[in-house]
């Protein structure tokens, strides 16, 4: 494979080998954590395949949860584009953000709370019914067996 | 079996101005090849341009167009709640009896007075070519003179496919005239039908050559873009590109368009309107234009038994990018080399900037998908599979 798929090269070209080496390169991102990002989450939810029978979609739609659950109410550094306004419109939004902040904190402190919440209970059901199909699974080829 | 002097071509609509289908346009091509070969040629259909209302919009009778003699019948009314009942039940994939099966196709697309005429003149026809599969049309049909039958399935892997009514025809009919290797496998597969006449035709492709910057000159487009034609609907994997696209340049920051040309509704979300470029019902001319300046043909469906846009797509010296689902569609790229499958977003977007960034891989690709369509879907080499098995058989 090359370092870099950009670089494939163009003589006797075999697509097979390039999708299975693009294939790599994704996998290689998922495992960096390159593609937890809930947009591609949002742009997979028409993808008709997906969402008929591949578990690990399932987890992939979970950790593009975790990644999106809480709203950022951190600080941040306040910036102004038109560098001659600098010197007024930084202290002024500086002052909005902490009137802001004031003001909605509480709000999105119990939204990140619930958020947080309703995100553990699923994927602690997600877990249970795993492991409950399992075990059915399980009881049923045992009931097969027997009855052959 | 003689040689086939006349043939009758049924199929539910007529490609004629917006009508646009793919298996409908690969029977009016059908049936100019037969023509074109010295046959005396025939087409019946329906009424109807809308294949969501199925409303009798063009006068009955009959007309010729382009040389074939076609036969305008209306469509019967339809009981359509019932019609979506039982559809909704096979998409979720319920078990139905057969008589809820014939109670579906009987209230699916049904035409009384071509069947009479059919009845009528079943004599004076050597071969009946009929399709896509899916229509009540399509099953009557073959059930009027099963042995002179030939179908075109343009079968792909989806619920209705399965139904018994339709183990029932596909059993029945003197042939099939596929569009691909895995449409046959499918079929044989599916409904047993190895020991059957059949072969492999397609749609032929007249040569064209296109200016690949005619289309951002004539639109004053200046970004890279990504195109798709034919039908927008949920099926066919339009609304899915479009999320696709508002992802892709969300993350990479590039200014990319989705030039799109066709029929159907359309729901364009906000976030991306002003980088869709609609151009609805175009010439070919034009439709071959915009593919030619394109990074890439986007094909999203998972539900094809050919791609003629893939086809014209690398006729036009552009590489395609197809669903990994669809096995025709992924058969048609690896055979050609002149395209690329994704199955999720980020396969997706690897590849699309893979052709971003790799000009002359993506150049060599689209020279691949030409030296393919030259070589498989010429028209001399189509028409000469088809008559050969209509006259053989």
């Amino acid at each position: 494979m090359s370092d870099n798929i950009f670089e494939i090269g163009t003589d006797n070209i075999d697509v097979t080998k390039i999708v299975d080496e693009i294939r790599m390169s994704v996998e290689k991102k998922t495992r960096d954590g390159l593609f937890v990002d809930s947009r591609i989450s949002r742009a997979e939810k028409l993808n008709l395949p997906n969402l008929k029978d591949d578990e690990s979609f399932m987890t992939f739609y979970l950790e593009c949860l975790k990644d999106a659950i809480i709203v950022d109410i951190s600080d941040f550094e306040i910036t102004e584009r038109r560098s001659g306004m600098g010197f007024f419109l930084v202290p002024v939004k500086r002052l909005i953000w902490k009137f802001l902040k004031f003001y909605t904190y509480r709000l999105w402190s119990q939204q990140n709370q619930s958020n947080g919440l309703l995100l553990s209970a699923i994927e602690s059901m997600n877990t249970q019914y795993k492991k409950k199909i399992s075990q059915l699974e399980e009881r049923l080829a045992t009931i097969e067996k027997q009855n052959k | 079996m003689g040689k086939a002097e006349h043939i009758v071509f049924v199929c539910p609509r007529f490609p004629e101005g917006p009508t646009v289908g793919g298996a409908e346009t690969l029977l009016k091509h059908l049936a100019q090849l037969a023509l074109e070969s010295g046959r005396k040629v025939s087409f019946l259909t329906t009424c109807a341009r809308n294949h969501f209302t199925w409303d009798n919009e063009i006068p009955a009778g009959n007309k010729n167009i382009d040389g074939i003699d076609v036969h305008f019948f209306p469509v019967d009314n339809r009981d359509t709640c019932t019609f979506l009942t039982v559809q909704d039940k096979i998409c979720k994939g319920k078990v139905i009896s057969e008589k809820e099966e014939l109670l579906w196709i009987n209230n699916s697309v049904n035409s009384t007075p071509l069947y009479t005429h059919l009845r009528e003149h079943s004599a004076e026809y050597d071969k009946i070519v009929t399709g896509p599969y899916l229509f009540g049309i399509i099953h009557e049909v073959s059930r009027i003179a099963p042995e002179k039958t030939v179908l075109v399935p343009c079968l792909h892997d989806e619920p209705y496919a399965y139904l018994k009514i339709f183990n029932k025809m596909f059993n029945s009919v003197s042939g099939f005239m596929f569009n691909t290797h895995p449409e046959e496998e499918l079929a044989i597969h599916m409904h047993g039908i190895s020991r059957h006449k059949k072969t492999v035709v397609g749609i032929g492709i007249s040569p064209f050559n296109t200016d690949k910057n005619g289309f951002k000159k004539r639109t004053g487009l200046s970004s890279p873009y990504i195109i798709y034609s034919g039908r927008r609907e949920v099926m066919k994997g339009t609304p899915l590109i479009l999320d696709y696209l508002a992802a892709f340049r969300a993350r990479t920051g590039i200014d990319l368009k989705f030039v799109i040309t066709g029929t159907g509704e359309m729901e364009i979300p906000r976030n991306i309107k002003n980088h869709v470029i609609d151009l609805g019902f175009v010439s070919e001319d034009l439709k071959h234009e915009a593919m030619a300046g394109a990074v890439a043909f986007c094909h999203p469906s998972i539900y094809e038994s050919l791609g003629i846009v893939i086809l014209e797509s690398w006729m036009a010296l552009t590489p395609v990018i197809v669903h990994a689902n669809s096995t025709v569609l992924r058969y048609q790229c690896q055979q050609s080399n002149g395209g690329l499958w994704f199955r999720t977003y980020t396969e997706f977007e690897e590849e699309l900037l893979l052709l971003i960034n790799n000009q002359p891989l993506a150049q060599k690709m689209a020279e691949s998908g030409r030296k393919y369509v030259l070589r498989e879907y010429t028209k001399d080499a189509v028409k000469s599979r088809m008559m050969r098995f209509l006259d053989d058989n």
